[in-house]
This record gives C-alpha cells, sequence and structure tokens, in this order.
C-alpha cells in the first residue's frame, strides 16, 4: 500500500510517471472490490430494485454508473484551455464580418461592393450571388440562403460578408458596400400571419397555403371530442399570450473555416448538431460530404440556440474559399439575438374539462405560434405545442389546432423543452384551476388521473417507465404541501406543476430508407489498455463525453481516467444526430453499452483461454475479470486484453442504437414519439409583492424521473440550471418588438437573465424508474426539468394573491397592473387588503384520493409483473384497456383534418386551415 | 467614403507600447493606444482563457484579476493598467497544481458549459483570498456581475463554499500544493 | 465590438489634464473625459457620440480624496460603499449600483455624469441606422426624437444614475474645474433639463469632488429604487430621502427622485408643505402622492412611465417608512 502513498499529491514530471506494473493500468495501481451497494439484487449484491430488474443489470461493475461524476472536460475548462469558437486562431486568418439588412422586409435591388472591394486590406467579399442553393436544418422546410437572395426578411437577415485582414478593416469595408433596397410592407403580428399577403415572406409554391404567411398546420382530434364541454362538471379556458425568448448562452457564435491544402473544408464552429451543418455545407457549397471535416469546439452553452445549420457557417466557408485563407467570424451579443432560433412567442388559448367524477375528460388547445422570417424547427415545434401534452394524465377527449407563421422578426427554433413549455404550462395552471373550482387538491387530483406504466397515450405515444406519481408525493413531502396549500397569508403562496418529456425523438431529422442507427460509438482498446471512444455526441456541457466514458467504463470495469473521448471531429467520429431532443444519453450510452459488450465478450472468452474457466461464471470487476464463485480464479485486465490482441492486434468495436417501431399510423403520428419519456413535478414557494408587483421565488423542491441517475452530479446540475432558465421565462426575460418593428433589447443588459439574487434554493430530487430500454435504465433529464417550473410559479402565485397569470413573463409591471384589475373585481383599494384564496375540499377530494391509491397499486403491480397487458389512454372513462378505444366505438375519434362544421367557427390557429394549399386549388 | 450618419472605423489609432506582467510573465506588446484590455489579452498576449461574452460589462465572462482585484477586461483601458500585475484563469493554478477553486468547480459542477467559468473562477479566488469563510450572501455579492446560463448559480456557490473549506481547513494557506489535488495535465496544445 | 478609433490622452494630474484640454480646445477638437469607464466604454462600443480624442483621468490621483465630508470625483463605487467614512444612506445607494463588478470601475464622478439613456439611443449603429437615428445621436442628419416625435428640440432621454438624489438629500456641493478655473454650486444647480446637455459642465470643465455639510451626519435617511433584478439594471425610478430629527419633531426633510425625468429632481416645496403640518401616515401618504405628481417620465426605459409614476409613490412611501409614526 505504501506505493498508493506515494501517489498522492506528487508532481507530474513527464517522463518521471511511475511505470504502473501489468495488469493495473490507470492512475491507481490496485484494483477495488466491486462495490456491493451498488451491484443490482438480481446479480447478487445489494442494490434494491423496487422498480424491477434491468436488461443491462449484468453489465453492472460498480465502477462509474450512479457516482457523481465531474464532467470529463472539466479540467479543461477551470484551467482556461478548453477552447471554444473564438478561441480557434489558425494562422493567417482573415477576420469576416457581415452586413446585415437595416429593413424588417425588402428586396434587394442591387448591391454595390466595388469600393468596399477597393479598400486596402480586404480580401474577399460575399453576396447572396455567391451561394444561392437552400438550406435548413428539416430537409421539409429548406428556406434559408447563406446570404440573403432577393428578399432580406427580417432586420438583422446578412446581405453580403467581407473577409479583411483586421476587423477594423473588415467594418469599414461593411459601410463601402452599397446596397439599394424597396422596402416592402412587413409585419409583426403573428396573428395577421395567417391572413392572405400580397408579399408572403416566403414562396413554397405548389405547397403554400393559400397566399398567407402560414408555415405548418396542424389539426388532431382523439377520443370524445364532440361533447367535452357538456360532459364537463368544471372548463377551464384561458388565452394565454408568451413572449418569445432567447437561450441566453454566454458564448456567442462564432466559426473559423479553412480549406486545406487538398481542398478539403475543415469548419470549427460551437455545434449542437454537427452532422446537420455536415450536411448543410454539402449543399450549399456543393461540394461532397466526405470533403468537409466538421470540428465541434468547446460550445458554450446550447440549449437549443446552435443546433441549426446556420447562415454565417456557410459565410465562414465561403469567404474561406474565396481568399485561400483561414477566415474567423464572431458575433457581437446583438448578432446573437439576431439570428435567435429561441422559444416561439405563441398565443395559446387553452380548455380543460372535468367531469363529475375529477377525470380530465377533455382538452381542448389552439396553438399560434410566431416562427419569425425562417422555418427552422418550426415544423415539429407547431405539432409539439400539441401532442406533448397528451401525458402524464388519461385524457377522455384531445382537440388540437396549431399554426406557425412567418413574421419579419428573427426565426424562432429549439429552445430547451422545444414547443412543450408554453402549453405545459397552460395546461398545468388549468389544472390548477380546475381543482379550484372542483374544490379538492391539486396534488390528489393529479395522482387520480395519471396513466400507468407500460401504456398508450391518446395519440399512441408508447409510455415505457414512469415516475410522475413519486415526483408528486416525493415534492408533497418536502414542501411541506399540506401545510402550506392554501394556508399561507397574503403575498405568500405555493404551487405544484408538472412536465413530461421525450426522451429522444423517435424519428430522425435525415430520416433514410436503408434504416441508419441514430447513434453510433466506435470503440478501439490498443495495448496500453486505455480505451478510445468514437462518438459524434455533441459535448455542449450537458456532459455527454462523460455519460459515454461512463458508460464504457462501467462495462468494461475500467477507472474513468482509461477511457479516452474523441468526439469533435466529424472526420473520426461515427455520425450521431446530434445534442437536440435530450436523446444524448439514451441513444449514446445506449451505443457506447453495445460496443463495449462485444469488447466485453472478447475480454471473457480471452479470460477463459488463459484460466480455463467457466464462461458463465465470469465477472468484470475493477480492471479484473475473475470467477465469482471463486475471486482468486482470474486474470487482469490487462492480461486479458494482451491475450484478446494476439494475433490482431487492438480490439475495435461499434455499437449502434436505433428506436423500435412504435406509434400509430395518422398524419404527424410520428412528431413526439420518443423511445422513453421523463417526468417530473415541481413545487415553488414564492412571495409577491403586492404594492410593486415584484415576484420573488423563495423555494422550489423540484422531483425529476429520469429513469436513472448515470451521473447525479449532472442530473441536478440540468434541475437546477433548467430552474434558473424557466425562471427567466416566468419572471423577466422577453423579446420585446417596439412600435417601429425592431428588437428593443438585444443586449445582455435589457434582455433580464435572472441573476444569483433572483435564483430561489433549488432541492433536486431525483427519481429512478428504470426504464426498461434506456441505458442502465436512464432517461433524459436535460429538457424535461425545465417544463414544471413556469405553472409551478404561476400557479404559487394564485395561492399567493388570488391571481391567475396569462400572460408571460410575470414581469412587475404587468402584474401591478394584474393586481389593479383583482383589487377592482375585489371592490378594495388597498392591495393589501385583498383575499388571500383558501379552500375547503369537496366531497370529491375522498373519491379522488381513493383512486389515486388505487392507481398506485396498479402501477406497482404493472411495473413488476413479467406479462403486462396492455393499457391504452381511455380505460379510465369505461374502455377496455386491452384495446385501442377507436377499434371499441365510434364515438372515438381519430381525425388529422378539420371538418366543415369546425371550419365554420375555428379558434385562432386553426383558421389556419380556411386557406387552400395552393396545390388542391381549382385555379392552380 | 463612407455612408451618412456612420462612424468612420479607419484609420486605426496609432500603436503605442503597452507592458504588464500577464500571470507572473512580463509581456510587452505594441497595441492601438485606444486598445481594451480584453482585446489585448485575446489577441495580443493570446491569454484566450479570457471571455467575451456581452462585451458591456453585463456578464462577467472577461474578469481578470488587476493587483489581486477582480475586474471587467472588457470595460478596462489598456493604457489604464500599464505596468499592473494581471491574472487570468490560465495563472490560478500553482504550477502543475490546480487551485481548491479549480479543483470544486470541477468537483461540485461549478461549470457545466465552461465558457463562463473563467470569470467565475477570478472572482472567487479574490473572494477567499480577501475572506477565508465567506457566508452565502457574501459569496452571492462577490459574484453578482457573473452570469451563468447552465448551472443556476447554486453549484456555483456550493464550489466556493467547498474551496473555502479547504483553505480554512488549511489553516489560511492558499498554497494548493497543500491540497491532495490532482495534477491536471499541464499545457498542452492538442485538446481533449 | 470595437470601439471607433481615437487618441487616448493619460495625464498624471489635473494641471496636465489642463494642458492637454487647452491644447484640442484651440485646435477645435471634440473631446470626452473617461472615468471608470463603464459608462463611456459601452456607449463608445455602440458608436454613441464618439469623439475623436478621450482624456483619461484614471491617473490623476489628486481626485482621490474620500473622507466622511468630501468625496473625489475618482473615488470608485466600490470603495465608496465599503468605507465607514461615507454616509450610510450614499453607502446604500452606492452600493445598488449595476453589479459589483462594475461598481469596482465605476466612479463617483461618473456617476454624477451618467450620460442619459434612452431605448431609441442606446443601441448598435446598425440597429439606430435601422430607425433613421435619433435626436440625441443624429450622426449629422437632424433626426427627429423617437420617444417625442416631431419636436427636435428637447431630448428626453432618462437619467438613471443613483448617487445624486442621495448626495442631493444631504445637500453637498459640487466642485468643477477647468483651465479658466474652478466653481462650486449645490448638486441640484449641477443638472439641467436637456438630455443632451445634462448639466451645466462648459467644454473642458470636469467634476473634481464632492463636499458634503459637517451637519449631514445628523440627516438619516433611506434609498429606495425599482429595477427587475438585483444586479445589472439602472434605476426604472429611484427615491432618496434624508431628515433630521430634533425631539421628535421633523426638522428638515429633503426627498430626491432619480430615473424618471432628464435630471434628478429635489422636491423641495413638497417636502417642506408636508413638514410644516406633518401628521404620521397621513402626511406620508399625501408626500408620497405629491412626489408622484411632480414627475413625468416618459416612454423610453425597460418599465412603461405609467407603472414608474405609480411605484414612485411606494417607493417614496418605503422611504419615509420610519417617520409614519411621527
Amino acid at each position: 500500500m505504501s506505493d498508493e502513498k506515494e501517489m498522492v499529491g506528487y508532481r507530474q514530471q513527464p517522463g518521471k510517471l511511475p511505470f504502473a506494473r501489468p495488469g493495473s493500468g490507470g492512475k491507481n495501481q490496485f484494483s477495488q472490490l466491486r462495490d456491493d451497494e451498488l451491484i443490482p439484487e438480481s446479480q447478487g449484491g445489494k442494490k434494491k430494485q423496487p422498480w424491477g430488474d434491468h436488461r443491462h443489470d449484468e453489465l453492472v461493475t460498480s465502477s462509474a454508473i450512479g457516482k457523481r461524476t465531474p464532467l470529463y472536460d472539466a479540467k479543461w475548462k477551470v484551467t482556461g484551455q478548453a477552447k471554444y469558437g473564438d478561441d480557434i486562431r489558425l494562422s493567417n486568418e482573415l477576420i469576416g464580418k457581415i452586413l446585415r439588412s437595416p429593413h424588417h422586409f425588402a428586396r434587394i435591388k442591387s448591391i454595390d461592393t466595388s469600393a468596399a472591394e477597393s479598400l486596402e486590406g480586404v480580401v474577399a467579399i460575399a453576396t447572396g450571388a455567391d451561394a444561392t442553393a437552400k438550406f435548413g436544418v428539416l430537409p421539409v422546410t429548406k428556406d434559408e440562403h447563406a446570404l440573403a437572395v432577393n428578399l432580406v426578411r427580417h432586420m438583422g437577415d446578412l446581405v453580403a460578408c467581407v473577409a479583411a485582414e483586421d476587423e477594423a478593416t473588415a467594418l469599414e469595408a461593411l459601410k463601402l458596400i452599397e446596397v439599394d433596397y424597396e422596402i416592402l410592407d412587413s409585419n409583426n403580428d403573428m396573428a395577421k400571419g395567417l391572413e392572405d399577403s400580397e408579399n408572403p415572406i416566403h414562396d413554397r409554391g405548389k405547397y403554400h397555403i393559400g397566399e398567407s404567411n402560414i408555415q405548418k398546420r396542424v389539426f388532431q382530434e382523439f377520443g370524445e371530442v364532440t361533447n367535452m364541454e357538456q360532459k364537463a362538471v368544471a372548463s377551464h379556458k384561458a388565452n394565454w399570450h408568451f413572449q418569445g425568448v432567447n437561450h441566453g448562452f454566454t458564448e456567442p457564435h462564432a466559426v473559423a473555416a479553412h480549406w486545406d491544402p487538398r481542398g478539403r473544408l475543415t469548419i470549427y464552429t460551437p455545434q449542437q448538431v454537427p452532422h446537420y451543418l455536415h450536411r448543410s455545407l454539402a449543399d450549399v457549397l456543393e461540394i461532397p460530404m466526405h470533403q468537409i471535416n466538421v470540428y465541434r469546439t468547446f460550445v458554450g452553452g446550447g440549449f437549443g440556440g446552435k443546433s441549426d445549420p446556420f447562415p454565417h457557417e456557410m459565410c465562414a466557408a465561403i469567404l474561406a474559399r474565396k481568399s485561400g485563407r483561414p477566415v474567423r467570424i464572431t458575433f457581437d451579443r446583438e448578432e446573437v439575438f439576431w439570428i435567435n432560433r429561441g422559444r416561439h412567442p405563441s398565443k395559446i388559448e387553452m380548455n380543460l374539462h372535468a367531469d363529475s367524477q375529477g377525470r380530465l375528460c377533455g382538452v381542448a388547445t389552439d396553438a399560434l405560434i410566431d416562427g419569425g422570417s425562417f422555418a427552422s424547427f418550426g415544423h415539429v415545434t407547431t405539432y409539439y405545442n400539441g401532442v406533448l401534452h397528451t401525458a402524464p394524465y388519461e385524457i377522455g377527449g384531445f382537440h388540437y389546432t396549431g399554426a406557425r407563421v412567418w413574421t419579419n422578426k428573427p426565426a424562432s427554433g429549439a429552445m430547451r423543452g422545444h414547443g412543450a413549455v408554453n402549453s405545459r404550462c397552460a395546461v398545468e395552471v388549468g389544472l390548477d384551476d380546475l381543482s379550484e373550482q372542483l374544490a379538492v387538491d391539486p396534488m390528489t387530483f393529479r395522482l387520480a388521473n395519471l396513466l400507468p406504466p407500460l401504456s398508450a397515450t391518446i395519440t399512441g405515444f408508447r409510455i415505457t417507465s414512469t415516475g410522475m406519481r413519486e415526483c408528486l408525493e416525493k415534492v408533497r413531502a418536502a414542501s411541506g404541501w399540506d401545510e402550506k396549500f392554501r394556508k399561507l397569508p397574503l403575498g405568500h403562496g405555493i404551487g405544484v406543476g408538472c412536465g413530461f418529456f421525450i426522451s429522444g425523438s423517435g424519428l430522425p431529422i435525415h430520416w433514410d430508407p436503408n434504416k441508419f442507427p441514430h447513434a453510433t460509438v466506435h470503440l478501439k482498446i490498443d495495448m496500453d489498455g486505455g480505451v478510445t471512444v468514437h462518438t459524434g455526441a455533441a459535448e455542449i456541457g450537458q456532459g455527454s463525453d462523460t455519460v459515454v466514458a461512463q458508460s464504457v467504463a462501467e462495462v468494461l470495469g475500467l477507472p474513468l481516467d482509461m477511457i479516452r473521448i474523441r468526439s469533435r471531429e466529424s472526420d473520426t467520429s461515427p455520425v450521431d444526430l446530434g445534442s437536440y431532443s435530450s436523446r444524448v444519453t439514451f441513444m449514446n450510452a445506449n451505443a457506447a453499452i453495445s460496443a463495449a459488450m462485444e469488447i466485453r465478450e472478447e475480454l471473457i472468452e480471452a479470460t477463459t483461454e488463459i484460466t480455463g474457466a467457466d464462461k458463465e461464471k465470469l465477472v468484470i470487476g475493477d480492471r479484473r475479470i475473475y470467477d465469482k464463485t471463486d475471486p482468486a480464479v482470474g486474470v487482469s485486465y490487462l492480461e486479458a486484453l494482451h491475450k484478446a490482441q494476439e494475433e490482431r492486434g487492438a480490439l475495435v468495436a461499434s455499437g449502434a442504437y436505433r428506436t423500435p417501431p412504435m406509434g400509430r399510423a395518422h398524419k404527424g403520428a410520428a412528431a413526439g414519439l420518443a423511445p422513453a419519456y421523463s417526468f417530473s413535478a415541481y413545487v415553488a414557494e414564492v412571495k409577491v409583492d403586492v404594492e410593486t408587483g415584484e415576484t420573488k421565488v423563495l423555494n422550489v423542491w423540484a422531483a425529476h424521473d429520469c429513469g436513472k441517475a448515470l451521473n447525479p452530479l449532472s442530473v441536478e446540475g440540468q434541475i437546477i440550471g433548467s430552474c434558473h432558465m424557466g425562471l427567466g421565462q416566468v419572471l423577466s426575460e422577453e423579446m420585446v418588438y417596439g412600435r417601429t418593428g425592431n428588437l428593443m433589447n438585444a443586449n445582455l443588459l435589457e434582455y433580464k437573465i435572472p441573476t444569483v439574487h433572483e435564483m430561489p434554493n433549488v432541492f433536486p430530487i431525483i427519481v429512478e424508474s428504470n426504464d426498461p430500454e434506456g441505458p442502465f435504465g436512464a432517461k433524459e433529464a436535460g429538457e424535461g426539468p425545465l417544463l414544471p417550473i413556469l405553472p409551478s410559479v404561476c400557479n404559487a402565485v394564485y395561492d399567493a394573491i388570488g391571481l391567475r397569470v396569462n400572460e408571460l413573463p410575470i414581469t412587475q409591471d404587468r402584474m401591478h397592473q394584474n393586481i389593479e384589475k383583482l383589487c377592482k373585481e375585489q371592490g378594495v383599494s388597498d392591495p393589501l387588503e385583498l383575499t388571500s384564496p383558501s379552500i375547503e375540499y369537496s366531497q370529491l377530494q375522498e373519491i379522488l384520493a381513493k383512486r389515486a391509491e388505487e392507481h398506485e397499486k396498479r402501477d406497482k403491480e404493472r411495473r413488476n409483473s413479467e406479462n403486462v397487458e396492455p393499457y391504452h389512454n381511455g380505460a379510465l372513462f369505461g374502455y377496455e384497456a386491452t384495446i385501442p378505444p377507436e377499434e371499441q366505438s365510434n364515438e372515438w375519434e381519430v381525425s388529422v383534418t378539420p371538418s366543415q362544421e369546425y371550419l365554420e367557427n375555428p379558434r385562432l390557429a386553426g383558421s389556419a386551415w380556411k386557406h387552400v394549399e395552393r396545390r388542391h386549388r381549382s385555379d392552380a | 467614403m463612407t455612408k451618412p450618419g456612420h462612424i468612420p472605423m479607419l484609420p486605426q489609432a496609432d500603436k503605442i507600447g503597452w507592458s504588464a506582467s500577464v500571470n507572473g510573465k512580463s509581456v510587452s506588446k505594441s497595441v492601438e493606444s485606444n486598445a481594451i484590455l480584453l482585446d489585448v489579452l485575446r489577441d495580443y498576449v493570446g491569454t484566450l482563457g479570457v471571455k467575451r461574452g456581452c462585451d458591456m460589462g453585463t456578464c462577467g465572462c472577461c474578469a481578470v484579476l488587476i493587483n489581486g482585484e477582480p475586474r471587467l477586461s472588457c470595460l478596462t483601458l489598456a493604457q489604464e493598467v500599464n505596468d499592473t500585475d494581471i491574472t487570468t484563469v490560465e495563472g490560478l493554478a500553482d504550477g502543475t497544481h490546480l487551485a481548491p477553486i479549480q479543483e470544486t468547480f470541477a468537483i461540485y459542477g461549478g461549470s457545466q458549459c465552461g465558457f463562463c467559468t473563467p470569470g467565475f473562477l477570478v472572482v472567487a479566488e479574490a473572494l477567499l483570498r480577501s475572506n477565508q469563510n465567506p457566508t452565502k450572501d457574501e459569496i452571492k455579492t462577490a459574484i453578482e456581475g457573473n452570469l451563468c446560463r447552465c448551472t443556476g448559480y447554486q453549484p456555483i456557490v456550493d464550489s466556493i463554499l467547498a474551496a473555502s473549506e479547504i483553505l480554512s481547513s488549511n489553516e489560511g494557506t492558499i498554497d494548493s500544493t497543500q491540497h491532495q489535488s490532482d495534477p491536471h495535465p499541464g499545457f498542452i496544445e492538442e485538446d481533449n | 465590438m470595437r470601439t471607433p478609433p481615437y487618441s487616448l490622452h493619460t495625464p498624471d494630474s489635473l494641471d496636465d489634464a489642463f494642458a492637454i484640454v487647452e491644447g484640442l480646445l484651440e485646435a477645435k477638437e471634440d473631446f470626452d473625459w473617461v472615468a471608470g469607464g463603464t459608462d463611456l466604454l459601452p456607449n463608445y462600443k455602440w458608436h454613441l457620440n464618439t469623439k475623436n480624442h478621450v482624456i483619461s483621468l484614471a491617473n490623476v490621483a489628486e481626485l482621490n480624496t474620500l473622507n466622511s465630508t468630501h468625496i473625489g470625483a475618482m473615488v470608485r463605487l466600490h470603495d465608496l460603499s465599503e468605507s465607514e467614512d461615507t454616509h450610510p444612506l450614499i453607502r446604500k445607494a452606492a452600493a445598488s449600483v449595476a453589479s459589483i463588478l462594475i461598481r469596482r470601475s465605476a466612479t463617483v464622478g461618473g456617476n454624477i455624469c451618467l450620460d442619459t439613456r434612452c431605448f431609441w439611443f442606446n443601441q448598435s449603429e446598425e440597429w439606430r441606422e435601422s430607425i433613421d437615428w435619433c435626436y440625441k445621436c443624429d450622426c449629422g442628419t437632424g433626426a427627429d426624437c423617437r420617444v417625442i416625435p416631431n419636436q427636435n428640440t428637447l431630448c428626453v432621454a432618462t437619467y438613471q444614475a443613483d448617487l445624486a438624489p442621495s448626495l442631493m438629500c444631504l445637500d453637498a456641493k459640487i466642485h468643477l474645474a477647468s483651465p479658466n478655473g474652478k466653481r462650486v454650486m449645490a448638486m441640484n444647480e449641477f443638472f439641467s433639463l436637456d438630455g443632451i446637455t445634462r448639466n451645466v459642465l462648459e467644454p473642458g470643465e470636469l467634476v473634481t469632488h464632492i463636499t458634503l455639510p459637517k451637519n449631514a451626519s445628523d440627516f438619516i435617511g433611506d434609498y429606495q429604487k425599482l429595477t427587475q433584478r438585483e444586479s445589472w439594471d439602472f434605476p426604472e425610478a429611484g427615491i432618496a430621502a434624508a431628515w433630521k430629527l430634533s425631539g421628535g419633531i421633523i426638522e428638515e426633510l429633503r426627498i430626491c427622485s432619480t430615473g424618471l425625468e432628464s435630471i434628478p429632481r429635489l422636491h423641495s416645496d413638497e417636502a417642506n408643505t408636508a413638514i410644516s403640518n406633518w401628521n404620521g401616515e397621513e402626511s406620508v401618504e399625501k408626500l408620497a402622492e405629491s412626489v408622484r405628481k411632480a414627475i413625468k417620465p416618459v416612454n423610453n426605459t425597460y418599465f412603461n412611465p405609467r407603472y414608474r409614476r405609480k411605484m414612485v409613490k411606494v417607493l417614496t412611501r418605503r422611504c419615509l417608512k420610519p417617520l409614519k409614526n411621527l
């Protein structure tokens, strides 16, 4: 053991590292015993498995999974060695700058770059004419150009770009470019986007919807939709207005591009989704994909805001090609807001109906979302605003109309909690209102209406594991809910909200008839015993490198320092779809596990060969493979490895993950499909200053079901971080457009991200429902935890002062106006005399509590039994659970196009269906 | 030449000599007379650990220590800090050993995407040098000028508290070699 | 972001500074002073009314004096808020400015002379081009005011500095100097109601220091400000109040507002009327209402003017809370 002591605190000197004896590997020379506390009961260990066994149980070696693990790349970050976009400084580089449109909507009549070209130090200039091919993240809606071709669609739209010897020269050159514009009537109002226009912002040819600015429309009806209102004893209706918000990552976009002497392009960029950039670059530059190497730098925050292929990335490549020199483009903060892709400004009408038994007999949602000037991820967002609130509750009827319109604003896109955040807030606030009307506890109301594990939602999503019930129960206990709800004095309140989110999109954006996998991981192990992991998963700070490393380490029984991740370059990484839709842990860790299992098999084979031990009895521990019945029989990892490498050298393995076939067949059925879903429940405690309207969030109890916390440190980090980001959207963040249509606050002073002082105490609570298909049982934890914070704060505000908010953010001035209105309603002049809400439970409370109890039993039975019968949404309403209700009754609608009757009196977004697509028009 | 209303960017201001001790190393550069410290550190000195988040004083990513005091390098004129002692994130480690605050940021999840981390680290380092046992509120005030979008600040506060415990358990020494930190891999060109 | 090119001068003393000033005035060159830089540099990065010359006061040591009655213009807000010698009211106001990192650079002189702000003005060059500029920074185009159109005679940008109201409530004097000599005046005479000129400083003149009367320590008071967030944000409304009690009677009471108009405003008449006939809570209420009536914010900051005006009443009431039972 004396050797071990010497290892501590020593100074590392190259070449003087004590050489580890064969058989160890890693910094710590000595194998550790397996930690029985981490080995599942199914494998003879002591780890309790209340949710049953898991198919990965036999792979658990107690090496890495479930331990609080610092991020793989944390030390690069704390020493300043992490290189982000603008830190890539290539020798002989030029600085690129972008000329942007000063108009909201205009036709470019001409561009004269001659004066700029003759400025000393200017090396290359590009305009729309240099790259006319369209691109866009979704293949069905490619509507962007590297630089504007013909039309500029929002202020800040890219018009031309310059590469010069230095920044000042590039900036000066921009001022010398003469652009002649014909200004067109611009539109900022999303409702107006539904109407016909003389100059639609885009022209989609025969697929264009009338002459309108509607980019996408959705109609869905499932279940008993015709008489929701009539069946209800309580109904909630609210018209919500959500302002747009920006990701607010700290690193502004930056890119460097360089064509090497063989004519291949390397692009260095902080991308969440390098693969889609790879495809788009090939389209725009008109070169084959194999001539491009996409190098992902460290990413200074993404949250969905770095997941589109971006025009400035194309610009850098074009300028570098023109100039023959590397080009670096870095954004000012203002440009970050102009490229945006943040959460859609939305108008959402939410209708919820509850029947006499306290069941959710109807949900009718109408969501109009403002896409700004490009499609981006909007096609998907339009679906998500509806389909992602069909769980965790069992519902009797679901009606959704959604529409996304183009306006002359910077484009909206995907942002953490993509498409689910705003409508989830509306649902959860509505549930609070329904409970109030029914005079029941909103916790109990929710607990009595949950879908069980292994069930299908009303639109056919497959719920495998759910820890929703546990989340609610845990926050109820931790927050002291029963002592506080409706019992706190005026200005002090508590509220609950839940969340439900996809754990990886079931349908990849670029799907193929050839069934490519979603994620692929390659492993390579050479003589040294270290494992090189090649993965294209984009580490953006969420810990994707770490989770992949942990998964490999766990299966192979290795310490983490023997795993090295190569995830930066498309040249060396297998294709991965990127860091969006909370897919990385689920898909990449699964791919990594399958690759590691191959290696594991080879190591065990080798051990059998050396020791003659029975293969079935061999287990892997820390750098040692041994007979579990006689641990003295075994070999070290390196011995087994070297045996396996005889005759062939390095071991290599490839593992892949693809979602299983799932979902129904209706149009749009794939939107929202995921191999698993995460669930969460939060309780927020707030104080509202009724005189100023200031809302201060004091505490948040945040329970999230992530299946299994592979790295609890990261899961908690995601929960607390989500609270911060969601809190920003509730309290203070909004993109403000002024009367001229300009974005008024494109800077971090006036775009109000909460500071440390606004941050409440967050108590993260991890619930582990052990998903059957997740890696070691894991599901996502990156986006879902954002959803419940918005409604729990809104509901707490109601508990505090009796005010139902329906516009976010609840800035002080808005709140003050609401409070004035409330005073008028209650007939008091001093807001300090407002009535604090109280509650006396009705008889229904008992009924619901009993049902919740029965359901709890039902759920436990379902999750632990071997052969579970199907459970389709609808059983709570008297349908046979095992058969889809539409096969049982004609009353149960399944429809994705509106009826004539609906079109006579549509809701706001629903009115999008009044237009006829050009190809279906008689005059077409 | 340029369009009406626009302010010309050329010719640039004359270059003059600028010198300072950056992370213990004397540096002399010829920079524009009106240069801003952040630009000098990133473009001339090469300390790319200093980050540009907003360039307007509202994110704290660019914070550095000037004579031991945390300052926003994006709002500091280089000429005004001529001949000072400047510490950036690259200068926090003691030789090959990380400072306790660097170590705890890694262990307690104080760093996620890491872009704001350099700013937080120098601010925290300055706090701990002047106050070895800060309260939560004192920590919050010290970091109120730094924006973090990933962590929700809580793990950052925890990291600073943990570092203060390491420091005070060593009876006041901030010699990080006393702390049993992992040696970090030194300065290598190739990223992970 | 890059500031446009300019020559930076770094004199070591006031005399040196004034020598530079005289040279520039003679050559008819425009220039700005820079103290801490936390106001000027963001404005320069946005290309707002930049000049060809900037004179830095960073090395002028004689402006650094700080004691209980003398506050040098180059005293940093952080030092001011941390100093035991500083009046508690001023400490509170200083500690509330922006963020601690800003306060470590920002100075007393810079805060008092803070440029007025407006959301049509505090924007980048490209942004302002898109609205065809504005009156406060018309870039030679003769542009109109964007807040109140069709009047390009008065800029209504808002003065959003925190220190002035507290200093005014403590009856501070402001000391100015220029190559032509020195002058001193009451703080409220220093400001002039115009978002562009803002104050009485002549070309080449600067603030050297603030003095407080000896009896300032007899006054107690409070400063309340309205912001969305606790750090970074400029005051959307700010009320300072200071009073001197003698035997349970309010002998003197001063109230001053900031963040609401182009200048900080001392509400002497309103305060004097109130104390002539003080009646506890009722007087607080009346006084708060009269201060609210006296100010006229416009729509050019984060919160709307209607709300800011209403909050003046709440903030005043909160400042005066200790006088409720007198």
